[in-house]
């Protein structure tokens, strides 16, 4: 097995993809015609060729005989025949071994003692609590401290606390199973009731990192790591902590991530100059064995839910821009719209997979100097694909203002656009309809906000603004666009709903604020639950969720029941309540004891020196306000209250 | 601007909607919309004195609360009404920022100290300038004592001077206070006294700190009693009970706390998010008001949306903050409770001095805890 592997290593050179080994051009070092090699490899390359992998230092099969006989020296060659004649018809023998004695005589063969079971920790832990609360990570000093608290009722607990966990800052992988940290020698993962180590990929200044959706991989790129220039990013297996696969870093600057994965983590991609890089897991070569070649390819972005990603190629002459959704790995187009006068493109899907809109720069006229070109005229255009209808069909929204942001409802039908200019600046909801253009539903006009925060579990979002100048916060329900509440977090910098859409956090990060650092935790109606200020908070992020394992039917028969369980809830929530307040009410009460009996014992030494303070005020009680009665000298003083004259006739 | 909330900051547990992931809330809304109740209490319309170009720097009622006085960096001390705001008088003589004002029980004089460097006795009732002591360096803090036989102020280290303390004689107030010599001085040699009032008995003078450090000091002998350093930073403000026997501290380091006035103990502690400026007490109900907001230097940077500028009032046992009231646009440098309690006053940096009566949901408002 050892050699063939190394055998397709070297067959795969010569045929392997331009942009992987682009060397450029090269001087001419081929050997003159009739020339013949006198050199041995033994000669030239003795130090590796001992490295040379034997086929007999393999392992990868094994076959062990148990129960054989006891024989003597005279017998084991009998004996070895024997054996090789049953054996050697399920394959080549490369390496064989019978355990003997000093005198050669086969003994008792010990077969090895069972490891004890390592009991792997519930990775899954922080989903069984019966509150269903959520967990939550804050990062303290430039990714030094984090903590990690439970969302409780009536107040938060922590959890986790460790000073330089971390040595930049903290993720979570995307279903709230991991959680990653930095340090010089590498990426750790963290995971179970104690947070205790579950893995470390060793790549030294690891920066970035990005994780499969099904949390089986992840990627680290160390742009500036000394482990050899083709290992500045590497795709490891997180169970068993393998290197599956490494890459020379990107050519130019590039956004993360560079790997996008499909939603199965069978597939992931990287976007290359005209070709778009599709590899396949578990083997991590290449679909095909060949980059797909798509001439001008700018973007592309896979579906939430299903093998299809949608990319977008700018125009070239006469030859328009165009978006393409591309199936996998059949490699079937399933549709694509060609698009005109196009200076930029985004792509947008929706979180459940339904609806794709691509945001279309537009302009009128266009200008060209040299490299530099100038687009004026701009008008923007929103393509939204209904992936769910059959053919596809394509609805087109046009606005003719600058657009500030575009979010999807991540369930539902909606979307909402903030356009417009700085001093009128707009937000409009769009509901998509089935062969129909989308409605507008509502605009709201003049308002201050640059963000906006779509509930998970849609209905429900937060219209924000963020940044220095910033904080006004909005919640909005939009099922009938009534405003729930109107509040403010100054200089906020980052929002985050709790997974299950019933909290939502802002922040002001110490990374983009030195002052008021800290976040503040809000019902999703608005309601200001917490607020925490605390020096050099850097960052907040709670614990993800994996989607629900509960079918469709499951989750209308719990909505069907709404009524039974909220009463359950409910008086949960008020026994919850009033024990809490009957610990404030506790602990208030002895606090009040206590400080009653500290001023009695001071009053009553107060009493006793109401001598001394008479004396020191000629006899005059000051004690209390209207105590000297007698010294007291009624004054009238008038005040000017307002004048008034009348004509008299 | 005008109509003024103090908003009762309950972080109301009960009304925190819990459901599994599942659910839809949709329903739950309209119930718990229901169940909000905004506790905003509206305080009355409060007055503002205008009379000062520069920011306030210390504020202080009489005894019986019939007259407001206040200091700035204008060099020019105010007397006001207090009942309607309006201006009695000025007293004119200070070539320079007044840091400090008091005055006695009588309300018979005043005592100013500046950064003229000079500790300033006046007339109450024709506002003469009686006598001026000359000092080395500015003066920071000065206080009549309880019988106003004697009077206290510290001086800054500054100049090559160190901070020093004086006690004065103050029985007969002419012009011989200028030049007649101290009771009483003392050198400081660490850091200087941001603060000072003094103990019940005309016996003692307890003095805050630049560091953080508090120091009690025996009249009699100049020396040390108690010293103790339950803040971090510079110590702004230091006031006393209605009957002397505890005091409030507040300080840099964003805390307020109230100490034992004979023994130092440390009683209570009130924490904010921002330096603390000056720190009241009510005369009859246990409610702090903490005032602050930033460094002067950093003021230009924020908004008076944000609460910054707010004064804050907590409850003296519990330590719990219930409301707010806001008005100022910059730091409250200094606060005073008069002395039947029913109002305050604040003044700030921005030159405001503003008098707030309290409403009747004021006294109303409760605390939960078993009385018994």
């Amino acid at each position: 097995m050892a050699k063939k592997k190394g055998d397709e290593k070297v067959n795969q050179n010569p045929q392997s993809d331009s942009e992987e080994h682009n060397f450029g051009e090269e001087p001419d070092f081929d050997d003159p015609e009739g020339f013949v090699d006198d050199i041995p490899d033994e000669e030239l390359l003795a130090d590796l060729l001992e490295q040379k992998p034997k086929e007999s230092d393999g392992y990868e099969n094994v076959i062990v005989v148990d129960g054989c006989p006891q024989v003597g020296p005279e017998r084991l060659e009998k004996l070895q025949s024997v054996i090789n004649k049953i054996f050697s018809k399920f394959g080549k023998i490369v390496n064989e071994y019978y355990p003997t004695s000093e005198n050669g005589v086969t003994t008792e063969w010990e077969p090895p003692a069972p490891q004890p079971f390592k009991v792997q920790s519930d990775l899954q832990w922080y989903l069984m609590d019966p509150d269903a609360y959520d967990q939550f990570l804050v990062g303290i000093g430039s990714g030094v401290a984090l903590q990690v608290w439970q969302n409780a009722l009536p107040e938060p607990v922590l959890l986790q606390e460790r000073p330089n966990w971390t040595e930049t800052y903290a993720v979570w992988s995307p279903l709230g199973t991991y959680l990653a940290t930095f340090h010089w020698r590498g990426v750790a993962l963290w995971a179970g009731p104690k947070f205790s180590q579950f893995q470390k990929f060793f790549h030294p200044e690891a920066r970035f990192i990005s994780f499969s959706p099904c949390e089986n991989y992840i990627v680290t790129f160390s742009p500036t790591g000394d482990r050899g220039e083709d290992k500045k990013l590497i795709i490891w297996d997180i169970r068993t902590g393998q290197e599956k696969r490494s890459f020379p870093p990107p050519d130019e600057y590039v956004t993360w991530p560079i790997f996008r994965w499909s939603k199965d983590d069978r597939f992931f991609a990287r976007l290359g100059t005209d070709v778009l890089s599709v590899y396949e897991t578990p083997g991590f070569g290449l679909l095909d064995k060949k980059s797909i070649k798509i001439p001008g390819i700018r973007d592309f972005s896979w579906s939430p839910t299903d093998n299809v990603l949608a990319y977008w190629v700018a125009e070239d002459k006469d030859v328009p821009a165009r978006v393409t959704l591309l199936e996998l790995p059949n490699r079937t187009e399933t549709r694509s719209k060609n698009l005109f006068s196009v200076a930029d493109c985004k792509i947008h899907w929706q979180k459940s997979g339904d609806y794709l809109c691509v945001k279309v720069d537009r302009y009128s006229k266009v200008k060209k100097d040299k490299n530099d070109i100038k687009y004026s005229g701009m008008y923007y255009n929103f393509e939204i694909f209904h992936m769910k209808e059959k053919e596809i069909p394509v609805d087109s929204v046009e606005i003719k203002e600058p657009i500030q942001a575009f979010a999807w409802e991540p369930v539902g039908s909606k979307f909402s656009i903030i356009h417009g200019d700085p001093a009128n600046v707009c937000i409009s909801f769009y509901q998509v309809n089935t062969g129909q253009a989308p409605t507008l539903l509502k605009k709201f006009e003049r308002k201050p906000f640059n963000h906006l925060f779509w509930c998970p579990s849609g209905q429900f979002i937060v219209l924000a603004n963020l940044g220095l100048t910033g904080g006004a916060l909005e919640f909005l329900d939009t099922n009938d666009f009534t405003i729930m509440n109107v509040s403010d977090h100054y200089q906020m910098s980052g929002i985050e709903w709790d997974p299950t859409g019933r909290y939502v956090v802002t922040g002001v990060s110490s990374l983009k604020c030195k002052m008021d650092c800290g976040y503040y935790i809000w019902s999703f109606q608005g309601k200001i639950l917490r607020r925490v200020m605390k020096e050099g908070f850097a960052q907040f992020h709670w614990r993800p969720r994996p989607p629900t394992l509960l079918s469709n039917k499951q989750q209308k028969d719990i909505k069907k029941n709404l009524k039974k369980y909220y009463s359950q809830f409910e008086s949960k929530d008020r026994m919850r309540s009033s024990k809490a307040s009957k610990e404030l009410v506790a602990k208030r009460t002895e606090q009040m004891k206590k400080f009653v009996k500290y001023r009695e014992a001071k009053t009553e030494e107060w009493n006793e020196q109401k001598p001394r303070r008479l004396e020191l005020r000629n006899y005059v009680d000051t004690d209390s306000l209207d105590a000297d009665q007698a010294n007291t000298v009624e004054e009238v003083v008038e005040f000017f209250v307002k004048e008034e004259q009348t004509i008299i006739e | 601007m005008d109509e003024l909330t103090v908003k009762c900051l309950f972080y109301a547990d009960d009304q925190i909607i819990l459901a599994s992931s599942a659910c839809e809330l949709q329903k739950m809304i309209i119930n718990v919309n229901h169940s909000v109740k905004k506790r905003i209490m509206k305080v009355k319309k409060p007055l503002m004195l205008q009379g000062h170009e520069r920011a306030i720097t210390q504020i202080k009622y009489n005894r019986e609360g019939d007259l407001l006085f206040s200091a700035a960096k204008d060099s020019k001390p105010n007397v006001w009404w207090s009942l309607n705001g309006e201006r009695l008088g000025t007293f004119n003589g200070h070539g320079g920022v007044v840091w400090c004002l008091d005055v006695d029980w009588q309300s018979i004089n005043l005592i100013t100290g500046g950064g003229d460097s000079s500790c300033r006795l006046w007339d109450l009732e024709t506002g003469k300038n009686i006598a001026t002591i000359k000092t080395n360096s500015s003066v920071r803090t000065c206080n009549f004592s309880f019988s106003a036989y004697q009077a206290a102020y510290t001086t800054d280290k500054a100049m090559g001077h160190p901070c020093e303390v004086f006690i004065i004689d103050t029985r007969t107030i002419d012009d011989s206070v200028s030049t007649q010599s101290p009771i009483l001085k003392w050198e400081i040699t660490d850091s200087k006294v941001t603060s000072m009032v003094w103990g019940s008995l005309d016996e003692t003078i307890i003095t805050g700190h630049e560091a953080g450090d508090l120091i009690q000091w025996d009249l009699r002998t100049g020396k040390k009693i108690h010293s103790i350093k339950e803040h971090t930073h510079q110590i702004n403000d230091m006031q006393l009970s209605r009957d002397g026997t505890m005091f409030i501290t507040a300080s840099k380091d964003q805390t307020a706390k109230l100490f034992d006035t004979s023994s130092l103990e440390l009683m209570k502690e009130y924490k904010t998010e921002r330096p603390i400026n000056s720190a009241a007490l009510s005369p009859i109900l246990d409610h702090v008001v903490l005032g602050g907001g930033q460094d002067a230097m950093e003021v230009t940077t924020t908004s008076t949306r944000q609460g910054k500028f707010d004064a804050r009032f907590f409850h003296l046992v519990f330590e719990e903050e219930f409301g707010r009231v806001k008005g100022h646009f910059g730091p409250i440098n200094s606060l005073a409770f008069h002395p039947d309690g029913k109002s305050y006053a604040s003044g700030g940096e921005d030159g405001y001095v503003r008098v707030q009566s309290f409403d009747q949901s004021y006294f109303d408002y409760t605390f939960d805890y078993n009385r018994d």
